[in-house]
């Protein structure tokens, strides 16, 4: 189990140090990580679980904060990254956000919270409804509520109930004005196209968004009219297996706020809303590269936020790229950037330019990978569709909003 | 009023602490607040307090401050409790005497009408973790543990293992262990039952070393009223709550198929819990209950397939890398399960190369025949790569798939496409790879040759690369119109070559091209020989003189011996034994899998029973020279301290009961307990567990040797060694007791019985009688047949060490166990021989 956690700042400095058991892991130790961590070119290459001399160690980056976990037991890894990740996800909500400053200003607060959460190296709960029954999150409202009462004790009084009850996820009775639930279909698109143009593999990652403000205990269920084209697909803690093996209807009791109710899996798409086609022709020392952008097979919604992406190979000296439609930026480390927004109806737009190479190179070797970003609102492109949503337990009226979204993930085109 | 400035806002929030004077001045202010009870003062503590952790936080030591902090404690404001037990709780360990004051108002905390600050008054209370104020514990602990509230009990739980880390005895003494017991089963809240489970595994396991009880307690976990207990509530349970009780079903036996098939449908839809630890611990309960049935275990993978895939697609790419690993350990064992899936496992752009590394070899391992062509595709794309190592790794992922036979044809084209790229790392992998083509392919050579032939060796700069084109050269000498010629050119650059495996290369090619070509190569070979007989390097020089012997003896032997005509190789050494990959794969869901090693690899065994020398090793310097020197001598001090565990090495090897996971085979122990946590896991260097391994090791293999082959009824048994034994020792059960629990075991071994004694073993007093005959006396003795049990002792004549051993003797297996416990270790073999040699004449005539 773990024997502590660290919190570091994007230079290295601990900002947080809680010991979980009686063994004390000595601060040297991340010494150690953090030369490990800058001995790697990139830190993003930095493996999450990592053997010192003394202990393994799990680490979780969010934000340039560093999340590291410290054992000297076999134990399950995912766990530990699980946890970590939680923990992130917490203190992000808690703080309304993650950085160095919010965390040394709130650092009472993640202790309180890391506190609840794992008690000598056992996760206890990470679930964010029961702990801000327990802890107060450090708002504007209970701020200047102190500041005029006197009184800024951010622990609430009460034992949340939720720890005691079936459904753990929820607080107990949560009352609104204005009943509402909104259930956002959020996906994103996964392709890779090979040099030959070839679309090798095609997936969709989606997501099931709720976000609910409900009075009372709602039992509600939720069905797609098209539940068959899912792959796999993950669930909430909330929502009940039987209905779905056998109905494919989700039924749950929704967390209170937002939350992910489900997280499935489309794979073999056939097509891309849009096409990349990258050219590179190299003669002399020079490349002349031009890329291609347009609409394939028309979403029906407008695609905007459309970028691409690409890192020059190290051998080019300098690139003189040029669009006819958005902005072309290079950035010092190489990056080149090409901010598209939205493709325009009447032309195709296009980056072309030369790129000159290294002296005493004829060619191009080493061919650069375009990763491509769009969005397109209104249009889960999976084709999954929301049949229904009901209310079952409770008889009053309530306000129902559906939205959809997709988005590039990882998007990429190789030349 | 004005609203403050921002700036004002920031000064309680933790600034710079500019050290020393900064602490003195906290001290002073703290000690004016400490008796203050006017209005705001809380405030202001809340600011000092806010300070003084900041500083701690920081690693600045503000231990100096804890008379004043314990003092301002006196409060009812819970943030300010909060961090005071914070403070408390980080320096009562180097502040023993003066943590003793905080008990008091942690105690009355305890006792809060606040179940809120019971609790927290209670965790920090056992989190204090100092040696002399256990007894302070024992109360609140029992009152915590039936409070009715369930987070005290739930706090009050974990406290009890905290208690048992700091003072086992007193735990055991005050049997929190019956009352967890009790609550296990019968707690309404999860949480407290879950926390139930955890403490008691960790105690149960820890003691179960030293005392048989708690071993048959650690049994009883696993009964299957416990299991199904648990496995009724697991939906109540909170997901981490749920792999705990995942990684105790795992551990399971159940009695037959059908329940094999409960527990699974019961679990089904853990696979799709939105925490990948639930779902990886699903999985391995699946995976480890259907080890036995094969065609059940093959829709198992099928079944998990999905889950898995879709874990490494979503999520960070922390948790992906983590599922990654575990995907790999099973595409690993069944490629073909998931050779459809093989598009899962190409490479995105922006991944870690650690990533890109672990698909790169699921590709390899899934290609067969349907989806070779696009595989290797996908994989030579990626020689275009930015990322050089990953460049290489999949022209020798395409390499490897090539001598998988499947595809052959196209493979080959591929690679010399490779060869034609003029990016010198893609040359010298495609060489590498071309030779070892060429070794099982022998038909390719000459497409093959046609393509090497044009290579210029001077482009060649990587010695493995080079050492394959000479080989080539040698190996067809007789197709390379200029093979004589550029080895020529290459034995004139001799001195050049500072790689010794390349000369040596270099020395065969020139004697295999001398055999097929002899006139053009004559002036080579002379060369070649005169270089590698003056050179430095011993192994060229040895080669250089053998080779010349060899020719000056006889020139068609040498023949014979260089150059003899090549057999294709059939099957590539495999790098990892069958043996680990099973036993990482019964270590699923563990760091194991992540680190492709079992863990006795790189988990210390001590670790696995105590933290007992965590502290020292978090202090160690950690500087790279210094590691292999400490650890063997910090081993020592830890056996030293920790006798109770019975940590030495030998006994590990001999004990194969006391561990959970103990190994049989004595070489495996002595390999692994050394390179415990000291190795950098990437590579277990076998020459550095030397250091402190072979020793024992040595002595080790052959005592188990002896001792399991000689038959001890029947053969001549072994004269008993010059130990002699008090006829008139005493002991009484009471010190027996507190002896047995002391001390390590020092010995374990496994002997048969003879068929004589096993029929006079009708009773236990027939073996009392004759053992006392040997001076060695029984203490307690039971169990009907087949199994009995003796707990003997004796003592050394003439000195107060005394030897207690347990036996187990099974009448059916004609087996028995004997562990020994000694005062004095060095004569513990001796006296194991004489109990032997005692216990081999029974029911002798």
């Amino acid at each position: 189990m773990l024997q502590c956690i660290f919190l570091l700042s994007d230079s290295g400095e601990v900002m947080l140090e809680k010991q979980l058991s009686g063994h004390r892991v000595d601060r040297s130790i991340c010494a150690w990580f953090w030369d490990q961590s800058i001995s790697q070119p990139d830190s993003f290459k930095q493996q999450p679980v990592i053997a010192s001399p003394t202990h393994y160690l799990f680490q979780v980056l969010r934000e340039g904060i560093t999340f590291l976990a410290c054992t000297q037991v076999e134990m399950p890894p995912l766990m530990a990254i699980e946890f970590l990740c939680r923990v992130a996800d917490v203190l992000n909500d808690y703080l309304g956000g993650l950085n160095e400053d919010l965390i040394k200003d709130n650092f009472v607060i993640v202790y309180e919270l890391l506190d609840e959460m794992i008690d000598n190296g056992f996760p206890l709960t990470t679930e964010l409804n029961i702990l801000q029954e327990m802890i107060a999150p450090p708002n504007i409202v209970s701020k200047v509520l102190s500041v005029v009462t006197g009184s800024s004790s951010n622990v609430s009084d009460t034992l949340p109930g939720a720890t005691a009850s079936l459904v753990p996820w929820r607080t107990a009775d949560p009352k609104y004005a204005n009943n509402e639930i909104y259930v956002d279909l959020v996906e994103e698109m996964d392709a890779t196209i090979n040099r030959d143009g070839v679309l090798v593999k095609c997936e969709i990652n989606g997501e099931v968004q709720v976000n609910s403000h409900i009075t009372g205990l709602p039992d509600l269920s939720l069905s797609f009219k098209n539940p068959s084209i899912l792959d796999d697909v993950r669930f909430h803690p909330c929502v009940r297996y039987r209905p779905w093996e056998s109905d494919q209807i989700l039924s749950f009791v929704p967390p209170d706020g937002q939350f992910k109710l489900m997280s499935y899996r489309v794979r073999k798409l056939k097509n891309t809303p849009i096409y990349v086609k990258p050219q590179l022709t190299s003669e002399g020392g020079t490349c002349r590269l031009s890329v291609l952008v347009g609409i394939k097979n028309d979403p029906g919604k407008t695609i905007d936020s459309v970028t691409v992406e690409f890192q020059l190979p190290s051998c080019i000296l300098s690139a003189d790229l040029t669009s006819n439609h958005g902005v072309v930026n290079i950035l010092g480390n190489k990056t080149c950037s090409w901010s598209i927004g939205r493709i325009p109806k009447d032309k195709a737009p296009s980056m072309s330019g030369t790129l000159v190479l290294e002296t005493g190179l004829e060619r191009l070797h080493v061919f650069p990978t375009f990763q491509v970003g769009f969005r397109i609102m209104g249009i889960a492109l999976s084709g999954l569709q929301i049949d229904k949503l009901d209310l079952k337990t409770v008889p009053y009226r309530f306000y129902k909003g559906f939205r959809a979204l997709t988005r590039g993930g990882e998007f990429e085109v190789r030349s | 009023m004005a609203p403050p400035p921002p700036q004002s806002n920031r000064s309680p929030s933790p600034s710079q602490p500019s050290g020393k004077s900064e602490v003195s001045d906290l001290k002073s202010q703290l000690r004016q607040l400490a008796g203050s009870r006017a209005p705001g003062a809380d405030d202001s503590k809340r600011d000092l307090f806010k300070k003084v952790i900041s500083n701690m936080t920081i690693g600045i030591d503000v231990s100096s401050l804890f008379g004043e902090m314990v003092m301002c404690s006196a409060t009812s404001d819970i943030v300010l409790k909060k961090m005071c037990y914070l403070y408390v709780g980080n320096y009562a360990k180097v502040n023993p005497d003066l943590a003793l004051l905080t008990i008091n108002f942690l105690q009355r905390d305890c006792k809060d009408e606040d179940p809120m600050i019971r609790g927290l008054a209670l965790r920090s209370l056992c989190s204090l973790r100092v040696a002399n104020l256990v007894e302070y514990l024992v109360g609140p602990l029992g009152f915590g543990l039936k409070d009715n509230n369930n987070y005290v009990r739930m706090v009050a739980v974990i406290g009890v293992l905290k208690l048992y880390h700091i003072s086992a005895s007193t735990c055991m003494d005050a049997d929190f262990t019956t009352i967890l017991k009790h609550l296990l089963l019968h707690d309404p809240d999860t949480q407290v039952v879950a926390n139930c489970l955890a403490a008691l595994q960790e105690i149960w396991t820890l003691e179960s070393s030293t005392s048989e009880e708690a071993a048959r307690e650690r049994e009883t976990l696993l009964s299957k009223p416990v299991v199904y207990y648990l496995l009724n509530r697991i939906k109540e349970f909170s997901e981490w709550a749920q792999c705990l009780v995942l990684e105790l079903v795992a551990k399971y036996i159940p009695s037959d198929n059908s329940e094999i098939f409960d527990i699974m449908n019961l679990l089904e839809d853990r696979l799709q819990h939105a925490n990948g630890a639930v779902v990886l611990a699903t999985i391995k309960v699946f995976l480890q209950l259907t080890l036995s049935m094969a065609d059940v275990h093959q829709q198992v993978y099928e079944r998990i397939k999905a889950p898995l895939l879709t874990q490494v697609s979503s999520g960070s790419p922390e948790q992906s890398y983590a599922v990654l690993s575990h995907l790999h350990l099973l595409v690993m064992r069944a490629p073909y399960i998931f050779s459809s899936d093989y598009k899962h496992f190409y490479c995105q752009y922006n991944e870690p190369s650690y990533v890109k590394k672990l698909k790169l070899e699921m590709l390899t391992a899934v290609a067969n025949e349907s989806n070779t062509y696009e595989i290797v595709t996908e994989l030579c794309e990626y020689a275009a790569n930015v990322d050089i190592p990953i460049a290489r790794e999949s022209i020798r992922a395409v390499g490897k798939i090539a001598l998988q036979q499947y595809d052959v044809n196209a493979i080959v084209d591929r690679l010399l496409q490779f060869l034609e790229m003029e990016k010198d790392y893609v040359t010298s992998e495609a060489l590498v790879l071309v030779k070892d083509l060429l070794r099982k392919y022998p038909q390719w050579s000459q497409d093959c040759i046609a393509v090497v032939g044009n290579i210029s060796s001077k482009n060649v700069q990587e010695p493995k690369a080079k050492a394959a084109l000479i080989w080539m050269l040698g190996e067809y000498s007789q197709d390379m119109q200029d093979a004589p010629y550029v080895l020529e050119s290459l034995v004139e650059n001799w001195d050049e070559e500072h790689s010794a495996e390349v000369r040596l290369h270099l020395l065969t090619a020139v004697m295999k091209c001398f055999f097929k070509r002899p006139p053009e190569t004559q002036k080579a070979l002379g060369a070649a020989l005169a270089a590698g007989l003056s050179d430095f390097h011993q192994d060229v020089h040895d080669r250089a003189l053998f080779y010349y012997r060899l020719l000056q003896y006889n020139v068609s032997v040498a023949e014979k011996v260089v150059s003899p005509p090549k057999q294709a190789v059939s099957v590539f050494a495999d790098t990892q034994s069958s043996e680990i990959k099973d036993r990482i794969f019964d270590e699923f869901n563990s760091l194991s899998v992540v680190y492709q090693k079992p863990s006795y690899m790189f988990i210390d065994k001590e670790h696995r029973g105590t933290f007992e020398f965590a502290d020292e090793v978090g202090n160690l310097s950690i500087s790279a020279e210094s590691r292999e020197s400490v650890v063997p001598a910090q081993r020592v001090e830890a056996n030293d301290k920790d006798l109770l565990l019975g940590t030495s090495e030998k006994d590990e090897g001999r004990d194969p009961g006391s561990n959970g996971s103990a190994y049989n085979a004595p070489s495996l122990n002595g390999s692994s307990a050394p390179s415990a946590t000291s190795q950098p896991l990437a590579d277990l260097a076998f020459t550095t567990t030397g250091i402190s391994g072979q020793a024992p090791v040595a002595s080790l293999a052959i005592d188990d040797l002896l001792g399991l082959s000689i038959p001890v009824g029947t053969a001549a048994t072994p004269s008993p060694p010059p130990l002699n034994l008090n006829p008139k020792a005493v002991l009484d059960p009471s010190a027996f007791q507190q002896k047995w629990r002391q001390l390590a075991i020092s010995l374990s071994e496994e002997h048969s019985i003879s068929p004589q004694g096993i029929a006079a073993l009708t009773t236990p007093h027939a073996l009392l009688r004759h053992m006392q005959s040997h001076s060695i006396q029984c203490i307690a003795s039971g169990g009907q047949s087949p199994n009995f049990k003796f707990f003997f002792f004796a003592q050394k004549a003439e000195a107060a060490s005394m030897y207690l051993v347990e036996c187990i003797i099974n009448t059916s297996s004609a087996k028995s166990q004997i562990k020994i416990k000694a005062d004095d270790q060095s004569s513990c073999q001796a006296f194991s021989a004489l109990f032997q040699s005692a216990l081999s004449k029974f029911g002798l005539p």
